[in-house]
């Protein structure tokens, strides 16, 4: 127990020595979430909802313009956004924004339009009774007006398939209008002509009801958003990198002669390396706070969504308590194998950033081919990746990513148990 | 007098080499006795030393220590030994109590008693004003006498010394060699490498010189000098057994 607080006292003191060193474990990572998240952001949102978003400029705000706007905005392709009408310019705003390329799509409901449906519909009407008929509602007046009108403006690179799902869906929501104008036109009509209530019962609703789903391999995956992808994989990347200093740490004490002399004085190594371990994994709960932190509090002022940690709080508590021994046990594994710090450094990061990649740090795993989600599961920072998804994403509690845990927990005894034969096997110092 | 370290022919062969950096040394070494290894650069020291303090696995022969095979009894024998190494092997970035704290840790020894013994131990050495400052800052003799200090907190029985003098002025060496001389005294047993014949000459009951892995002479420096005529000193015996041609 001596010698075990006695190392974690002294790992703790030469840790907090390296200001320049402990910076690093602290700032870069914060800068990679940032900076990831913001470059990743659209890409994210695109695929989150894989819908096309459409600007919208409703000038009509009347029964027409009402009803295609909520027929646009209820369906699962596209998210509409309304251009503002107080503007000075809305028709020249929304004109610009889609020639710049902010929205491929932007559609204009004129003015009036509603207006003009129902009269139009309330002339063909008329003029299809006979002659006396029509002249019983004293309607010869009635003229025909100019059609309603919607315009749509298209980004030039807009691809042809989006431009076509566009019109149908138009021409679609416009017919199912015109039927409910042409129903009430009609009874409005009937009422005059026979003094009979219509029953409006029913009303106009759709006969056929086609629901859009997604196909998907597992039936309730649930796709991150840019932060909370983001965030807690930089996280894990970044405690994952302490393999770095901590193997450097105890590959130094080797070269030095320390471990020699540790070795002459002291039974087992076994309290040394957990005196690092534990200070290590303070480390990497340290970074956690920082960097979930940083996904609750800074990129939100940054114009991202924020990062909305769950509601079970212990069950992330534990994930991030177990992929912070994780990473301490690597760091100790490569620490004992390798020969020399360039070593140790090298294969250090780059199986650090190898496993990532794998693991789905970099490119999410789902979007990743099928073979290649196979193999990330080999990955401990896919599994624990696949916590944080589970418990930001899906609210999920401690048993339910229990498999991650002990998958964990599994890799940090391996990884020790490892460094400790290597240790005490070791012949040449 | 009993027998405080007993090595029985003696060999080690590293990794991927042809030769033996040890081969075939047997001898002997008295409790209280003060033996000295001497030898050019690569003749073997710090191979036999290591393997005597257990840190090396010998390719063969045994050795004994305190009456307990160095192989089935590793765990009694750390217990009385402790080690100087040729290197400095402190933090950089710990103070020089620091080390001392942690080290005096690892060997079991804490509280007030480690406390007393280190600030006995910086006094005798001339480093009590030193106590809080980091090694990194200190002179090439203040590392080595730290070192020195790391490796006898807990007062052990044998004491293994891997050139402990070497590049230190002679305010320190004579600073060193005394304390090493009072140890002796209270009835440590100290074995120590040196390239100083001087040194050698005038602190060891017994020396031992060893060239190529093998021991050439060995016994009492004055006995030595007695018996090879044409030599006055140490040195002189050293030039005439392990010749001038430079090593590796
Ligand atoms: N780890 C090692 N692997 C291979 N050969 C080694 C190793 N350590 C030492 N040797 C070789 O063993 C021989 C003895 O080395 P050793 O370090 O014991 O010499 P030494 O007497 O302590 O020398 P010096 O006075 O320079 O410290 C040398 O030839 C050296 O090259
Ligand atoms: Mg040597």
């Amino acid at each position: 127990m001596l010698k075990y607080l006695a190392s974690t006292l002294k790992e703790i003191i030469l840790l907090t020595r390296d200001r320049g060193g402990l910076a690093m474990l602290f700032i870069m990572p914060v800068a990679l979430i940032i900076i990831m998240t913001l470059l990743q952001d659209s890409t994210f949102k695109a695929l989150e909802e894989r819908k096309l978003p459409i600007l919208i400029l409703n000038m009509d705000q009347d029964t027409f313009g009402i009803n295609i706007y909520e027929g646009l905005s209820s369906s699962s392709f596209f998210s509409v956004i309304a251009q503002e009408e107080n503007s000075q310019d809305p028709v020249g705003s929304l004109k610009k924004r889609v020639a710049s390329g902010e929205f491929q799509i932007g559609i204009i409901i004129k003015s009036d339009a509603s207006n003009r449906l129902r009269n139009n519909i309330r002339y063909n009407i008329i003029k299809q009774l006979p002659e006396e008929d029509s002249l019983f509602f004293g309607e010869m007046s009635i003229q025909r007006k100019d059609k309603p009108k919607i315009e749509i403006y298209f980004d030039p690179i807009t691809k042809n398939s989006f431009k076509q799902s566009i019109t149908s869906a138009l021409n679609e929501f416009s017919s199912g209008v015109e039927a409910k104008v042409l129903f009430n036109v009609y009874s409005s009509l009937f009422k005059e002509l026979l003094d009979m209530d219509m029953n409006n019962e029913g009303g106009f609703k759709k006969l056929v009801d086609i629901e859009t789903l997604y196909a998907t391999n597992d039936g309730q995956m649930t796709v991150p958003n840019s932060v909370q992808h983001n965030v807690p994989a930089w996280t894990i990347f970044a405690m994952f990198f302490i393999v770095i200093p901590l193997a450097g740490n105890i590959i130094k004490e080797r070269e030095t002669g320390i471990s020699q002399r540790l070795k002459v004085v002291s039974g087992s190594t076994l309290p040394i390396i957990l005196g690092k371990v534990t200070t290590y994994f303070f480390v990497g709960i340290l970074q956690a706070v920082s960097m979930l932190a940083v996904g609750v509090w800074v990129l939100p002022l940054l114009g991202l969504p924020q990062l909305i940690l769950g509601s079970n709080i212990i069950a992330l508590i534990l994930l991030t308590a177990l992929v912070s021994l994780a990473a301490s046990g690597y760091g100790v594994v490569i620490g004992s194998i390798a020969n020399s710090q360039e070593q140790s450094s090298i294969f250090g990061s780059i199986s650090v950033v190898i496993l990532a990649a794998i693991g789905g740090i970099w490119v999410p795993v789902f979007i990743m081919s099928d073979i290649m989600q196979k193999v990330s599961m080999i990955s401990p920072l896919n599994w624990a990746l696949r916590g944080y998804y589970d418990v930001l994403l899906r609210n999920s509690n401690t048993f339910e990513i229990l498999p991650s845990l002990i998958s964990l927990l599994s890799f940090f005894v391996l990884c020790l148990g490892i460094a400790w034969r290597f240790n005490s096997t070791r012949k040449s110092y | 007098m009993d027998v405080a370290i007993d090595v029985i022919k003696l060999s080690k062969e590293y990794k991927n080499t042809s030769t033996l950096a040890v081969d075939d040394i047997s001898f002997s070494i008295e409790e209280g006795e003060m033996f000295g290894l001497l030898g050019p650069n690569g003749a073997g020291k710090t191979t036999t030393i290591s393997i005597l303090c257990g840190l090396l696995q010998s390719t063969k022969g045994e050795v004994i220590i305190g009456g307990m095979n160095s192989i089935t009894h590793s765990d009694s024998i750390k217990k009385i030994i402790g080690i100087v190494p040729q290197d400095i092997a402190l933090y950089p970035n710990l103070t020089a109590y620091e080390n001392l704290r942690f080290f005096g840790n690892m060997q079991g020894i804490k509280g007030t008693h480690l406390k007393h013994r280190i600030s006995e131990l910086l006094g005798i050495f001339g480093l009590e004003q030193k106590a809080k400052q980091k090694v990194n800052t200190f002179s090439g003799g203040m590392k080595r006498r730290v070192n020195l200090i790391a490796g006898i907190l807990h007062a052990p029985k044998i004491l293994f010394l891997d050139e402990p003098t070497v590049g230190i002025d002679v305010q320190s060496r004579k600073v060193i060699m005394e304390y090493l001389m009072t140890l002796k005294q209270v009835g440590m047993t100290i074995v120590y490498s040196s390239h100083h014949m001087e040194e050698a000459e005038k602190f060891c009951d017994r020396v031992a010189i060893i060239d190529f892995g093998k021991i050439i002479v060995h016994g009492k420096p004055n006995n030595m000098i007695e018996k090879y005529d044409n030599c006055n000193n140490l040195e002189d015996i050293f030039i005439e057994t392990t010749g001038r041609s430079l090593r590796d």
